[in-house]
């Protein structure tokens, strides 16, 4: 019992809440929900024999009605008949030869037990999981508060009260761009009593190219964006433009059934455009290796593991690699079914060792930076353009032939036209399209190359593996086809990733919106509507808001896949805008009601950028070739096989040391410290939801790292230059950092560190040109050494402190 | 853990997504579920307090790991096989290879021809038929008595990034937990200054292999978990020091108002993690002078120079690492690993393998025998070993002085001592060519890692990895973090104790 009572008795209070709930439960002798309460239930303590992997075609299976009501030797587990006799309710009780067996590592509760017996009395009906059955919108309820105030009414709570709106804004601008508002957006927003203030705020959160930078990032770390292979040398790997594409998608609203689309099969739509096919980098994500001596065709089935199980996690939320090797324990997917879903990317033409090379092919050449992309899209808009305007003119170009014209697509109809001897000459379109050519031949000059996908001209042929072994392909070839459970695919599509994204956006697709949805959810609201975002199967956690989840993800298909309106009905609602203080009267430590606005560390991205920010060091440069700001000695030289080519880190230098943390150099087998630290994922396997961890080291790089003391600094510069008095400069501190002014204590609190260090470097002008010395970025030298200095030390723990670096 | 009873469902999560995130320095996590009573972890629920939270009472406090990557050859080192002299140059039996598959670099040789070690091997009294040692091992083999070595531990990987990865997380493909981020999350920390698991790179001549994160990261785990570099360049731990101008009293001024900062926050939103994080922010204050303390090594006595050598206080050297490793277990650390890299001998091996063991050589023995010294062995427990070992036939030329080996995964060698270990005993057989791990008789045979069956005699790196646990009080199979609807373990659905070799 000591341990008992040496713990934090929170949990406890908490729990004997809920146990008044599940006990109200059972005393109503409400039907029990199938699929919400039994399922889950067969699935953690019964599949594991009795499942679809059951070893013995004699064995018991309770993975379907059928199964488990059929007549065994006059033994029925499930008699619907004369319920009492069910051997199930007979079993689960019984002392001399119980099920679970006694030797079995996962056994029945009491509860678990009641609820068994309470559906098998009832009739013991089954239904599907409710992941696999189609979402639908409950009918009565419009919008995000109508579900959760509902569900706050049945546990007799209320909303918490509207938060104060400076905190407001800075929790909407950090969801959306992942950046605190801007002083002048700040002060607009409060001056503006206006209804609104608020959608104008969001408007322009959302138009500000820092929105997709956000946004991308939670994309990057769920496809495993690396900027090396990820094994045995780890040598660098250019796909660098997917990222900035990304980037470029999100800014554009891009809808998402066709940002799905593209990734899986841009090459395969079409005359694919550039940026359909550089999207296609998706596929090519998995990390690789060429480790001299490893063995291609084990590679080729590893490679297509990694994508088939990533595909799974990223869009159907499903945990496929059980599948890999045998029938899924818990979830009704087949071991052919992995691979008939294998075989949609086994067909793909890379070699399956990548050769270290940076150029892994195929490959394409794509925009080099952000600038490039924005340029490269304004002449593909004139391209659009001309080709438009060609269309209509075409009836009455002279000497143009029209059949051949009719029989063209449009690179070969823009060659026509630019023809200097074709019938286009003299045209006013002929001068425009001269023009633009030459203008997309000198961005060309700039390209990169980027990893595409393509297919082989004859498919691979796919059988299953046995044991998930390479060299065990057993069977007949397999055709590529989509896990039954979750439908099929569609009548037209064709059998290859086109087909493959078809279906996935299709609406006759239960869990893609789905689980796309919950993600957003989880990035504005702290937490999913699903916890376990990566397993939206049998194992994973009921939603807490079922119906909810389900109408977003209805809304999401109707809207057109408009990512926008999904995050401005999420942001604009009254869940979002509670006071984010954790409530006395609400033992909700999780915040599964949602009784309240969230509170968490935030990301490791986030936390630098906003320092880079707050000190007006943050170049708002898009895109390009991954940036490496300081970063301690031998971190990668003390790893690194001698013939890596990432076995040096070299710092950059001027601008590229204060890029948006999203363009910081991914090196997957030790990528930068401060973004590890933070529980960045190392992105060798897909992340959809990180780690909060809290730790020594966390503190110790805050306060100590050279990056934090530059930007400490700068920051310290820019206040002193605000103004000369001390109580306007913390203002300003806290404007920017909380969106608010100080409070007294806050106030106190400053005002003592930075008169205890102005006496302190008053007396070591040394040590004050030591601190105030660090970083590359150019010191004011307009301004006092001590003055400097005891700034910085200040400035140096608001950044660390939760006022900074907690959402709220 | 998805039940439909709420009580279950939230003191799962409040233990798996709060505690654990809320409390790096609180009991081991085994305890805490136990306090949950989560089925997960196969609580004995008989004595509930008995064993310190553990699965059963613990034979060892800590695992000091000297991870020698690369592959060493069991052949030059441990595994001695007289019978290979005089078959000199002769193409391995078929029967002996027996279709084992072969990485990329020798499938195409077309001869493979048995390579004999040109070391002399001497036998060393241990507590049973005496160990032999290779020539190359000088030090190690005056600790023969303390050491269990055995020759049968195998693996299925064949080429280093799937083979470390296998034996460092239990999965050849990335993204799973290492044995040390599962130590961590099953033990906890006995120390509130230092971290809980400590890494060290120890400097090699022939730094032929990468080594990656993934070996000491958290996987799918908290951060929290992942494994601390204790780092011979710069700062030991990552940003440990004080900026240039902020003194020691200049940071107690600083976390002051830290504290205060956060103390006003946490009364507007009452979010105990706040809290949690002014007690990080103390830890690292504290951080700040243990690990100083414990990288200076003025106090260590002659005597402790004489067991490691002058080279110890090369920071970074293998001795140095050593010599780090006890300090951090007299200090509370109970999760140690030390890597060292250059054992893949493909060409030349002599010359590498002779540089190799002059690096680890006499730090290893020194290791032992001051744990022992100082009464620590009896409860630490000190693993040896790498990846896989080196084929018996040569890969390119073969000269009587000068060879190359392939990896080899069939069977190779890796010792183990201290803590709850067999002392002075070799446990496993392999055929006369070191190739298969062979029955008592000498006739090869092919164990196979199965859930069911454990073949005597042998030590698939799953076994290796159970055992580990088991001395450290937990059993592999009831160490689990749900992931992806899964109930992740180390060693997957594999691994047995291998209890022939357990004292």
């Amino acid at each position: 019992m000591s341990l008992f009572f040496r713990w934090n008795l929170v949990p406890l209070i908490i729990a004997s809440k809920f146990l008044v709930i599940s006990q109200v439960h059972s005393a109503q002798d409400e039907p029990v929900d199938f699929a919400r309460e039994i399922l889950p239930i067969l699935s953690n303590k019964c599949f594991a024999c009795h499942g679809p992997d059951s070893k013995k075609p004699s064995q018991l299976r309770l993975d379907s009605f059928a199964a488990a009501t059929a007549d065994r030797d006059g033994v029925r587990a499930i008699n619907t008949d004369k319920v009492q006799e069910s051997e199930i309710l007979f079993r689960i009780h019984d002392k001399e030869d119980p099920m679970p067996p006694e030797d079995a590592e996962k056994q029945l509760t009491e509860g678990e037990r009641k609820l068994l017996s309470q559906w098998i009395k009832g009739g013991g009906q089954y239904a599907e999981h409710w992941a696999f059955v189609l979402p639908k919108k409950e009918k009565g309820k419009e919008g995000i508060d109508d579900f959760v105030s509902a569900s706050l009414k049945k546990e007799d709570i209320d909303f918490a009260p509207e938060a104060e709106r400076s905190v407001l804004a800075r929790r909407v601008a950090l969801v959306l761009t992942g950046l605190p508002p801007e002083p002048s957006q700040l002060s607009k927003f409060l001056a503006d009593d206006s209804p609104e203030a608020y959608g104008h705020l969001v408007d322009s959160l959302i138009s500000n190219p820092r929105y997709g930078e956000h946004q991308a990032r939670y994309w990057l770390d769920a496809v495993r964006y690396g900027d090396t292979h990820g094994l045995h040398l780890d040598n660098k790997r250019g796909i660098y433009p997917y990222r900035d594409w990304v980037v470029k998608a999100f800014n554009d609203n891009l809808p998402f059934d066709q940002f799905i689309t593209w990734q899986l099969a841009g090459d395969l739509l079409p005359s694919p455009t550039l940026e359909q096919r550089v999207a296609t980098g998706f596929v090519r994500m998995n990390p690789t290796t060429a480790e001299g001596g490893a063995i291609p065709k084990e590679f080729q089935a590893k490679n297509n593991f990694d994508r088939t199980e990533t595909l799974g996690t990223v869009l159907l939320g499903s945990t496929m690699t059980c599948a890999r090797c045998h029938t899924h324990k818990y979830d009704p997917i087949e071991q052919v079914e992995y691979y008939k879903l294998f075989a949609f990317f086994n067909s793909t033409s890379e070699g399956s060792m990548d050769g270290n090379r940076y150029e892994y092919a195929p490959v394409l050449r794509a925009p080099a930076s952000g600038q490039d992309w924005e340029a490269w899209g304004v002449l593909e808009s004139e391209r659009v353009a001309i080709l438009e305007e060609a269309s209509k003119l075409s009836g009455s170009v002279k000497g143009l032939d029209k059949k051949a014209w009719g029989g063209s697509d449009d690179s070969a109809r823009f060659a026509m036209i630019i023809d200097p001897n074709g019938s286009w000459k003299g045209q006013g379109l002929q001068s425009r399209a001269i023009d633009l050519n030459k203008k997309t031949g000198e961005i060309q000059k700039r390209f990169t190359t980027t990893l595409v996908t393509e297919d082989l001209k004859k498919p691979r042929e796919t059988k299953i593996l046995q044991r998930g072994e390479y060299n065990l392909p057993t069977g007949d070839p397999l055709e590529p086809g989509v896990p039954a459970v979750m439908g099929s695919l569609p009548k037209e599509a064709p059998k290859n990733r086109l087909g493959l994204a078809q279906w996935l956006v299709s609406s006759d697709q239960p869990l893609v919106s789905r689980v796309l949805i919950n993600r957003i959810w989880q990035r504005i609201f702290g937490h999913g509507l699903v916890r376990t975002p990566e397993d939206f199967g049998l194992q994973g956690e009921q939603p807490t808001h079922p119906a909810l989840l389900d109408w977003l993800a209805v809304e999401f298909q109707e809207s057109g896949w408009d990512l926008q309106h999904m995050l401005r009905l999420m942001v604009n609602s009254r869940t979002f805008k509670q006071d984010s203080k954790w409530r006395k009267e609400v033992q909700d430590p999780d915040n599964r009601f949602f009784a309240r606005g969230q509170t968490y560390r935030l990301d490791a991205e986030v936390i630098r950028d906003i320092g880079l920010w707050a000190s007006n060091l943050l170049d708002p440069t898009m895109g390009g070739e991954g940036v490496k700001p300081y970063q301690p000695v031998g971190m990668w030289s003390a790893l690194m096989h001698p013939a890596s080519n990432t076995k040096k880190y070299v710092r950059d230098k001027g601008q590229r040391l204060y890029r948006r943390s999203i363009y910081v150099y991914w090196k997957r087998t030790s990528p930068h410290p401060m973004m590890t630290l933070f529980d960045a994922p190392v992105r060798e396997s897909s992340c959809v939801m990180r780690s909060r961890s809290n730790t020594a080291l966390q503190s110790l790089g805050l306060l100590n790292e050279t990056q934090r003391i530059e930007m400490s600094r700068k920051l310290a510069e820019r206040l002193i230059a605000s103004s000369n008095d001390d109580s306007r400069r913390l203002d300003f501190l806290f404007g920017l950092l909380a969106s608010r002014k100080p409070t007294d204590p806050e106030r106190k609190v400053c005002e003592a560190l930075l008169s205890k260090m102005r006496a302190r470097y008053e007396l070591s002008q040394e040590d004050a040109t030591s601190l105030i010395s660090q970083g590359d970025a150019p010191r004011d030298e307009k301004i006092s050494p001590t003055d400097l200095a005891a700034w910085t030390q200040l400035t140096t723990i608001v950044l660390a402190s939760d006022v900074a670096i907690l959402m709220y | 853990m998805q039940t439909p009873d709420p009580l279950r469902e939230f003191d799962l999560n409040v233990t798996r997504r709060q505690l654990f995130g809320r409390s790096a320095l609180g009991l081991g996590t085994a305890a805490m579920a136990q306090l949950f009573n989560d089925q997960s972890f196969g609580l004995d629920k008989t004595s509930p307090t008995s064993h310190g939270g553990l699965h059963h009472a613990p034979k060892a406090k800590r695992v000091i790991y000297l991870f020698m990557s690369g592959g060493p050859s069991h052949h030059d080192l441990w595994d001695y096989k007289p019978k290979m002299q005089e078959m000199f140059g002769q193409d391995l039996p078929d029967h002996i290879r027996d279709g084992q598959r072969v990485t990329g670099m020798t499938a195409g040789q077309k001869t493979h021809p048995v390579c004999p070690t040109k070391y002399k091997f001497t036998k060393h009294e241990n507590n049973d038929e005496g160990l032999w040692v290779s020539e190359l091992l000088p030090h190690t083999a005056t600790v023969a008595k303390d050491l269990c070595v055995v020759h049968s531990t195998y693996t299925e990987a064949i080429n280093h990034d799937p083979a470390i990865t296998y034996i460092q997380t239990g999965s050849q493909i990335p993204g799973r937990p290492s044995l040390g981020s599962w130590l961590s999350y099953g033990l906890g920390t006995m120390n509130e200054n230092l971290p809980g698991y400590v890494v060290m790179h120890a400097k090699t001549r022939f730094a032929e292999q990468s080594l990656f994160g993934r070996l000491w990261g958290s996987g799918f785990m908290p951060s929290e978990h992942q494994g601390t570099l204790m780092r011979s360049q710069g700062d030991p731990v990552l940003f440990l020091s004080n900026p240039k101008g902020v003194s020691s009293k200049d940071r107690r001024a600083q976390l002051d108002a830290l504290a205060l900062l956060n103390q006003e926050q946490y009364s507007k939103f009452a979010d105990p993690e706040i809290l949690s994080r002014i007690k990080q922010h103390e830890m690292a204050y504290r951080m700040q002078s243990s690990v100083p303390e414990l990288m200076d090594l003025s106090e260590e006595d002659d005597k402790t120079f004489d067991l490691y050598g002058e080279e110890a206080r090369d920071p970074g050297s293998f001795a140095s690492c050593c010599l780090n490793a006890r300090r951090l277990a007299q200090r509370g650390v109970r999760n140690i690993q030390i890597f060292h890299r250059g054992w893949d001998a493909h060409g030349n091996l002599p010359r590498e393998h002779e540089s190799q063991c002059k690096d680890i050589d006499r730090g290893s023995a020194a290791l032992i025998k001051d744990l022992k010294r100082l009464g620590m062995l009896e409860d630490t427990l000190v693993v040896w070993g790498g990846e896989f070992g080196r084929t018996a036939y040569c890969q390119g030329g073969l000269k009587r002085d000068n060879y190359g080996r392939d990896h080899h995964p069939r069977c190779f060698s890796v010792w183990m001592a201290g803590g709850g270990i067999k002392s002075g005993i070799t446990y496993g057989k392999t055929d006369d060519y070191g190739y298969n791990i062979a029955h008592p008789d000498g006739t090869p045979m092919r164990p196979k890692p199965s859930k069911e069956k454990w073949t005597p005699g042998t030590m698939h790196i799953h076994d290796l990895n159970a055992t580990i646990l088991h001395l450290l009080g937990i059993d592999h199979r009831k160490l689990t973090y749900r992931y992806q609807g899964r109930d992740f373990r180390l060693t997957d659905i594999h691994g047995h104790v291998i209890k022939d070799i357990l004292a």
